[in-house]
């Protein structure tokens, strides 16, 4: 034990006093949240007020009166008129309008008849600022000139209403929330975890080969296993140290940043309790030790900080899958989806700021983590005991 | 003492492409004996790809013997190379230094897995800092130290635990004849210290002025094995050199 501590304080110190390392592993992942929330909220808002300045080129085909109207109350909307047989498509390729909202020629006749005309909307998908824009001027002429024909036909209007919907949330806005934005919180620990990890284990497993150093270790009078274990311990800590460092930028960003509506902040800060934390933070030590010894095993043999990372960097598909799967509807945290690593973390997680985990689901959670922990811890010693890997 | 009976390191590769596979064994060490006593300076000299090497890492525990044994210090390599390394000190050119420790913290780490009582640890760092010139860069990382620096750290973390074993692979290779005397001094006085050395050079000069016996090895086999000065007396070219090409090339 006394030796494992040796050998844990002197990587640790060698990994720290690396700038690389440092900025990986504990000054990236302590802004990258507090960053990607000011910065989400920043540009969102942006986008939002540019949108409401945008001025909307619409054409009109046969429009009646009433609707120039409505168009025209928005003083943004820039209106010219067509005929039926301009080539819209062109139009609005060109840019000349932005949409087109053609009016059968007899639309008089049959709004008078009381009949259903056809409105044609000519526009591009992707344009959602001003399909949104145009969706709403439809949908306030729609009802307009249903009032007016419930007014002519004079039906009272709670005939025309045969029912009212009303939605009585009995979930609590943290299980709602929770269940909604939890998956993403593992996206991106096990995302950071995984880059602290990888950089660790490359460093102290081929790094030491580069720069010579592995036969001086293994000439030091302590088992090969105590090396492996002081090695891998130190690389989980590298990638456990910038998943805690996450969960701080997160608490940090959500108590200092303004312009968080109130009700996510408030949920968010609920989802977060001492007791949420320390069990995300539970699963997360075997989770990180597993990365490391796998990480170990992956890149024992290989001669150069390339070499290793090409070994390495692919398995990235297999934790970014199950967190993905994690995230789709219909996947849920049950006794089969338990035992798969990550993808249990993903749903776990969710369930955990949900607040709605199964203890004893939880349990099992943990302890499939230590397994596949020894595992990889297992299989890295076997890759480390190989001499022709080790020494190549 | 370091007694060796037929040591034999067999290293496995898989060579082919796609599903055609073939297993290759090849003996990197075939069966090697020598003997290295105590107050005696050994040489293991050879050519590159000879053996040497890997001889030297089977001596060191680094590496698992295939067949044959070896007695460290009284200690048989297959019943815990740990201990073994505890009684070696172990120098080659593959044994590089922490590069983002200095010379202390080194020091430092080596004395604490050696378990060295404090006093003596700091008296023995002391005694190997003045030894070797090492004061006025003690602090330095040794990754912004010379090569000429880096050796002295490399000599004293060697010897720092005063082992009663001492493996020299080449410890002067790149160095200024000043660094280098120094070094070959301290092999000297382990020497005097009763110490067993085994030293492996292909600086003939130092090979001439250490050697009190002499083993070559060749292509995995020892060629010969006896004392340096009968080694002298057989010798038909004019120099240690020639001598030591001739025999190689007639093995």
């Amino acid at each position: 034990m006394r030796d494992l501590i040796l050998i844990i304080k002197k990587e640790l110190k060698e990994l720290l006093r690396d700038r690389k390392t440092i900025i990986n592993s504990i000054v990236l992942p302590t802004l990258l949240i507090p960053i990607l929330m000011f910065g989400g909220i920043k540009v969102s808002q942006m986008i939002q007020e540019s949108n409401q300045q945008k001025k909307v080129k619409i054409g009109l085909v046969n429009a009646p009166e009433d609707f120039m109207q409505l168009v025209q109350k928005d003083t943004l909307n820039q209106i010219s008129a067509y005929t039926q047989n301009d080539d819209f498509k062109t139009l609005i390729e060109e840019e000349t309008i932005q949409t087109a909202i053609v009016f059968p020629s007899d639309w008089k006749r049959q709004m008078d008849s009381l009949s259903t005309a056809t409105v044609s909307v000519h526009r591009n998908g992707t344009k959602d600022n001003v399909n949104g824009r145009v969706s709403r001027l439809m949908e306030t002429y729609t009802t307009q000139l249903k009032e007016k024909r419930i007014a002519l036909l004079n039906i009272p209007t709670e005939k025309m209403t045969p029912m009212v919907q009303q939605y009585v949330e009995v979930g609590e806005q943290k299980e709602l929330i929770g269940k909604r934005i939890g998956g993403f919180i593992p996206y991106i620990f096990i995302l950071t975890m995984w880059g602290g990890c990888l950089l660790a284990a490359i460093d102290l497993v081929t790094g030491e080969k580069e720069r010579k150093t592995i036969e001086t270790t293994l000439s030091l009078p302590i088992s090969k296993f105590s090396v492996l274990m002081g090695k891998a311990i130190v690389a989980s800590l590298l990638g456990f140290i910038p998943a805690l460092l996450n969960l701080t930028g997160l608490i940090i960003g959500l108590n200092f940043i303004d312009d968080i509506p109130d009700t996510f902040k408030v949920a968010l800060t609920e989802m977060l309790s001492p007791q949420s934390i320390i069990l995300i933070l539970l699963l997360l030590i075997p989770f990180s030790l597993f990365l490391a010894g796998l990480i170990i095993s992956l890149v024992a043999g290989a001669t150069s900080f390339k070499e290793a990372q090409s070994k390495a960097s692919p398995i990235i598909i297999l934790i970014i899958i199950p967190l993905v799967m994690a995230l789709m509807p219909g996947i849920e945290f049950t006794w089969a989806t338990v035992f798969i690593p990550v993808l249990n973390i993903g749903l776990g997680v969710k369930e955990i700021m949900a607040g709605t985990i199964n203890i004893g689901m939880y349990a099992a959670m943990l302890l499939s983590l230590l397994f596949f922990a020894v595992l990889a811890i297992y299989f890295s010693y076997k890759k480390f005991s190989d001499e022709n890997a080790i020494l190549s | 003492m370091i007694r060796i009976e037929n040591l034999t390191k067999s290293f496995t590769s898989k060579t082919g492409k796609g599903f055609k596979k073939e297993t290759v064994t090849v003996n990197a060490v075939n069966k090697v004996s020598f003997e290295c006593k105590p107050g005696r300076i050994f040489s293991l000299l050879g050519p590159n790809g000879a053996g040497k090497t890997t001889t030297l890492r089977m001596i060191a525990g680094i590496i698992d013997p295939t067949s044959g044994n070896a007695i460290v210090d009284n200690i048989d390599i297959s019943r815990g190379n740990d201990e073994v390394k505890k009684r070696i000190g172990f120098l080659t050119g593959s044994t590089g230094l922490y590069q983002r420790l200095n010379a202390d913290e080194t020091l430092d780490f080596f004395g604490k897995l050696y378990r060295l009582p404090e006093a003596a640890y700091k008296e023995r760092k002391e005694y190997l800092f003045e030894k070797l010139g090492i004061h006025d860069f003690r602090k330095k990382k040794l990754g912004q130290m010379s090569t000429g620096m880096k050796q002295k750290v490399s000599i004293a973390r060697t010897l720092i635990h005063d082992p009663e074993v001492l493996i020299f692979d080449e410890p002067t290779s790149g160095l200024d004849v000043i660094t280098a005397d120094s070094i070959i001094d301290l092999i000297r006085e382990s020497k005097e210290n009763n110490k067993t050395v085994i030293f492996s050079s292909h600086i003939m000069s130092e090979v001439d002025l250490l050697c009190d016996d002499l083993a070559i090895i060749s292509n995995g086999s020892i060629i010969y094995n006896d004392s340096f000065d009968n080694f002298k007396k057989e010798m038909k070219a004019d120099n240690l050199t020639q001598e030591f090409i001739n025999r190689v090339k007639e093995a």
